[in-house]
Parts: C-alpha cells; structure tokens; sequence
C-alpha cells in the first residue's frame, strides 16, 4: 500500500510497510509538472507486465517493483486490485505507476485536481 | 476515429460505470496506449467532452440558427438524435464534482440559449431527458 501527497509541486508517493521491501522504493517524489493524469483501474492487475528488473513478483499476491514492458518501466506496488489506481507519467523514469491506496477515488481526484492540461 | 467513440461511450453511460476494460474494449485500443494518449480517464473524458461541443454540438446548434425560423420543427432533431446526450450526463453527474466539466457545460448550455431561446432551451433539454427514458411527449 502506497500513500500519495502533494507536496511543493510534487507528487509524493511513500511506500508503507513491508511493502518498502517488495517494492525495494519507500518513496518517489515526482515534479507535478511530469505527472499526466490519475485512474483508478481494478483491471490493471490483469494486464501482462512483463519482466520484473527489481522487486517482488507472487502471481495473485503481490506485484512489487520495477517491471519492463514494450521498453517502458512500469513501477507496481499492489495486492489489492480492488485499490490499484495508474499514475501515468512523462519524461521520468518510469513511464507510469501503478499503486494500491486506501481510498482510490480520493487519490485520484487529488492528483487529477493538480495535473494542468 | 477512438475520441469519437469515446464520446458514444461517455454519453451512454455514467461516467463512473465505465471502467477502464469497458472503455479499452469499446475503444479497441490498448490499455498502456490509452493511458499514454490520454494521461487517465479524466483526460479521455475531458478531451472526448471537448470533440463532442465541438463538432457534434456546435455543427448541430449552427445548422438550427441556419434554418429558417418559419420551419416549426427546426430544433426537433436535438430531441430525436443523441446530440444532447453527452451535455446532459456531464451537467448531471460530472459537472457537480469537476470545475472543469462545469466550466465546458456551462459555456454549452449558454450557447443553447443563444441558438433557441432560454425557455426552449430548458424545453428541449427536459424532452431529450424523457426521450431517453422512453417516454413520449
């Protein structure tokens, strides 16, 4: 389970728990001006990931960490599908986040709430 | 053309009853890919919303003023098509939430105004809401 915060033009999220180690990341922080949009998307989970670089990958339990698909970096943090939302991002690292929060609907309003388009 | 299915999708479904499968199986489009085009399903939305004021819309409010004010039925086809149909969920449900949305229906329903008339717009909109339920006028 991730947290999301905005913090000084920043998107701020921290990894809790054990889920620090899964996911070998307890924090990213991410200029808001890099961040594209926020959905939250159960299905996400379904979708091939491809090959774990680093991290945590228990089909059905847990998918943690740095994955490469189609040349992007993807970075997951999930257990819960019900809870994963997609944080697309541009010219960062990773092309995009997919990551478990409390409460979806909030998470994604506030990120979409500070995305300009 | 993928925003101009998006914009069927949007205007025949609540917004938070389309869920991304829905909208990648609708769309034929891959889920990174949508995600890549379009940020989120915000983003889709808001740019569908935009496609659809603009060139479904507008086209449709120009082609009423064009006609001539003698033809009694001129505005009847906002009733009858699916025109007004994406402008009515968004005030309903998306508008409320969304200064954004807001900001677009609120420059749309003035613009209805313009085109037929405060009252016949209100008129036309409460039509297309019971044309939608099945009922008949």
């Amino acid at each position: 389970m991730a947290t999301v915060s905005i913090d000084s033009g920043n998107l701020v999220v921290e990894m809790e728990g054990l889920d620090k180690l899964w996911a070998l990341k307890s924090r990213l922080e991410i200029p808001l001006a890099n961040v594209r949009g926020a959905t939250a998307d159960p299905g996400m989970v379904r979708q091939p990931k491809g090959i774990r670089t680093a991290g945590s990958h228990i089909p059905n339990v847990i998918t943690a960490g740095t994955f490469r698909l189609d040349g992007e970096r993807v970075f997951w943090d999930v257990r819960d599908a019900e809870k994963a939302i997609v944080v697309e991002l541009a010219d960062e690292r990773y092309a995009r986040l997919v990551i478990q929060v409390d409460d979806p609907r909030s998470a994604v309003d506030l990120i979409e709430r500070s995305v300009k388009r | 053309m993928v925003t101009r299915a998006a914009v069927r999708l949007f205007a025949g479904r609540a917004y938070d009853g389309l869920s991304v499968d829905d909208l990648v199986n609708g769309l034929g489009v891959h889920r990174n890919s949508l995600y890549k085009t379009f940020g989120s399903k915000r983003g889709l939305y808001l740019t569908a919303l935009r496609w659809y004021l603009e060139h479904e819309f507008e086209p449709a409010l120009a082609a009423i003023e064009k006609s001539a004010p003698e033809d009694g039925g001129r505005d009847a086809s906002l009733v009858e098509g699916g025109v007004l149909d994406l402008l009515l969920l968004a005030a309903v449900e998306q508008a409320p939430g969304d200064p954004e949305v807001a900001g677009l229906i609120r420059g749309a329903l003035a613009r209805l105004d313009d085109a037929v008339g405060v009252e016949r717009a209100t008129e036309l909109l409460g039509l297309r809401l019971r044309a939608r339920t099945g009922q008949r006028s």
